[in-house]
């Protein structure tokens, strides 16, 4: 079979990222273009800076992949892009790029959902075997997700209000470190003791999640600890908080590959680089004979290899854009009921 | 000498392909909000109706502003990529100056385009279209300095009033604005970006 060639553009937020991926399961060559000094500044992603900023870096990223490659433009089959969910101003220039690449070219234009790549950054390590359960968890997305098949994504379970990587910048932020702050907490998680009494977040029959209670009781136990002059046990708070949540975490999804009689667990998206909920994860899996894995970290971050992944994917299920392919914020990936 | 144009300043998509001093086709649609789904397409249509191969485009003009943030960023990504492509550097084109083009008066002719906040782009032109004072980003009450200084003829894309003022309507002209900059200098892909003229609203707060 004839070896296929993706380029791959992803701009959903504050990292401007093209990658070849050869077949869906090697990287040729990735250049990332990161924002995450501009943004210090400001304590958080501003779209309109993140947008701006994308501009400046889509047409030097593509050189310098090409550059760095070796590769011409002709060598590229298809090429890929980040459709959403994403920062709308931030796809839009991806989106942008991506269009008039397939234009120019006539090279065929796939879409790719931002959680199919994070699930398929783990194609990259191991190709993916079925059926699995994967568990989304980044600062946009908390789901469990079945894949009885490659490109086919059913949700089980998600979250009903915050996700947990934005639940981690919040207590983060409330605990006064930098931002982004989640990996900050799973580093001052090591260090401290679970004392501080916080409820398990929606610790119940179904596959949900719910971390809007284990924040606020985050945040009300440092004002009130404040008002009587107490100092904060940073560390702890961070121990008690990674504690809960991991637990309800990896319970779910332990009981998730059972129900689906699944033997494969995948972990995605930016808190996969979590090192507490990995460790976790790989001990219930030992204990269950459950094979487990994760991306490596650079995999978890945003990045175009794992958008070049699941573009193989989506191009073998037929999934192909014309030029009329717009960016959304929003966009439910799941295709199975 | 083929000459592409792409206008996505405004609500509408203008994209047109000319050669030499002949429109081969010319696009101009309201997309409000859409024009991250129509640009391409309407690039693609532009040439398709003009007979001409993608790669065989010699100058791509594309407005980089001022205008909406958004839209202008559309038209100068896909100009830029295009540029990329076809290793041709671009001419980025004023919103302002492509209106007193057009307006095609013969005398000093003022360009505004409303911003938000009771705040407008303005650009004020000589005969010859050279900037009189530079473009800019001002409050109605500097706009209407501007007027009783000069007395312009003034344009704008939809017909108002400011103070006693008033403002015309002027559709862009494609052909004009093309021969006026077929001459002009070039930009590098890599460097051409959009001419904002306003800052994002979190650096504004920040350097408050």
């Amino acid at each position: 079979m004839q070896d296929i060639y993706v380029l791959a553009i992803e701009s959903s937020c504050d990292e401007t990222s093209m990658s070849i991926i050869k077949n869906g399961t090697e990287e040729v060559c990735t250049v990332t273009n990161t924002q995450i000094d501009i943004h210090k500044e400001y304590g958080g992603v501003v779209p309109e800076v993140a947008s701006r900023t994308h501009i400046e870096n889509i047409t030097i990223v593509l050189d310098e992949l090409l550059f760095r490659s070796n590769f011409t433009m002709d060598m590229i089959d298809l090429i890929a892009v980040t459709y959403g969910p994403g920062l709308i101003g931030s796809l839009l220039i991806g989106l942008q790029c991506a269009k008039t690449i397939s234009l120019v070219t006539g090279k065929p234009l796939i879409p790719v959902h931002h959680i199919a790549g994070h699930i398929y950054a783990n194609n990259l390590e191991k190709r993916l075997e079925f059926p699995l359960i994967a568990l989304v968890v980044s600062g946009g997305h908390t789901d469990l997700v079945y894949m009885k098949e490659d490109y086919s994504f059913k949700r089980i379970g998600s979250t009903l209000d915050d996700a947990v990587g934005e639940a981690y910048d919040k207590v983060a932020k409330v605990c006064g470190l930098e931002y982004p702050g989640g990996p900050l907490v799973d580093k001052l998680a090591k260090e401290g003791n679970d004392t501080y009494d916080l409820p398990l977040p929606l610790n119940d029959d179904t596959y949900n999640f719910s971390f809007s209670g284990i924040k606020s009781a985050v945040v009300n136990t440092i004002h009130n600890e404040h008002q009587r002059g107490n100092e904060i046990r940073v560390p702890d708070m961070c121990t008690s908080f990674q504690n809960r949540v991991v637990t309800v975490l990896v319970k779910k999804t332990m009981r998730a590959l059972k129900e689906y009689n699944a033997k494969n667990l995948i972990l995605a998206g930016g808190v996969a680089a979590n090192s507490y909920l990995r460790q976790e994860l790989t001990k219930a899996c030992l204990e269950n004979g459950i094979n487990f894995s994760y991306p490596r970290i650079s995999y978890c971050t945003d990045n175009a290899a794992m958008i070049g992944a699941a573009a193989y994917y989506a191009y073998k299920k037929g999934i192909i854009a014309d030029q009329t392919l717009n960016a959304v914020a929003v966009e439910p990936l799941y295709n199975e009921k | 000498m083929i000459s592409l144009f792409i206008d996505t300043s405004t609500s509408n998509v203008s994209i047109s392909v000319i050669k030499d001093n002949k429109i081969l086709s010319y696009i101009n649609k309201e997309t409000p909000n859409m024009h991250s789904v129509y640009t391409t397409k309407f690039v693609k249509d532009a040439l398709d109706e003009a007979k001409i191969d993608a790669n065989d485009v010699d100058n791509i003009m594309v407005v980089n502003g001022p205008g909406s943030f958004t839209g202008v960023r559309i038209g100068v990504t896909i100009a830029k990529t295009y540029g990329y492509l076809i290793k041709k550097d671009l001419t980025l084109l004023s919103s302002l100056k492509d209106l007193a083009i057009s307006a095609n008066c013969n005398d000093v002719v003022m360009s505004v385009i409303p911003a938000n906040k009771s705040m407008y782009y303005v650009g004020i032109y000589d005969k010859e279209y050279n900037d009189i004072e530079e473009e800019k980003c001002m409050k109605k009450e500097d706009v209407l300095f501007l007027c009783n200084k000069y007395n312009p003829y003034i344009v704008s894309i939809s017909t108002s009033v400011i103070g006693s003022y008033k403002v015309n309507k002027q559709e862009i002209d494609p052909l004009k604005i093309v021969e006026y900059y077929l001459n002009k200098e070039k930009v590098s892909y890599h460097k051409a970006l959009p001419n904002y003229l306003k800052q994002p609203q979190a650096v504004e707060a920040k350097n408050d």
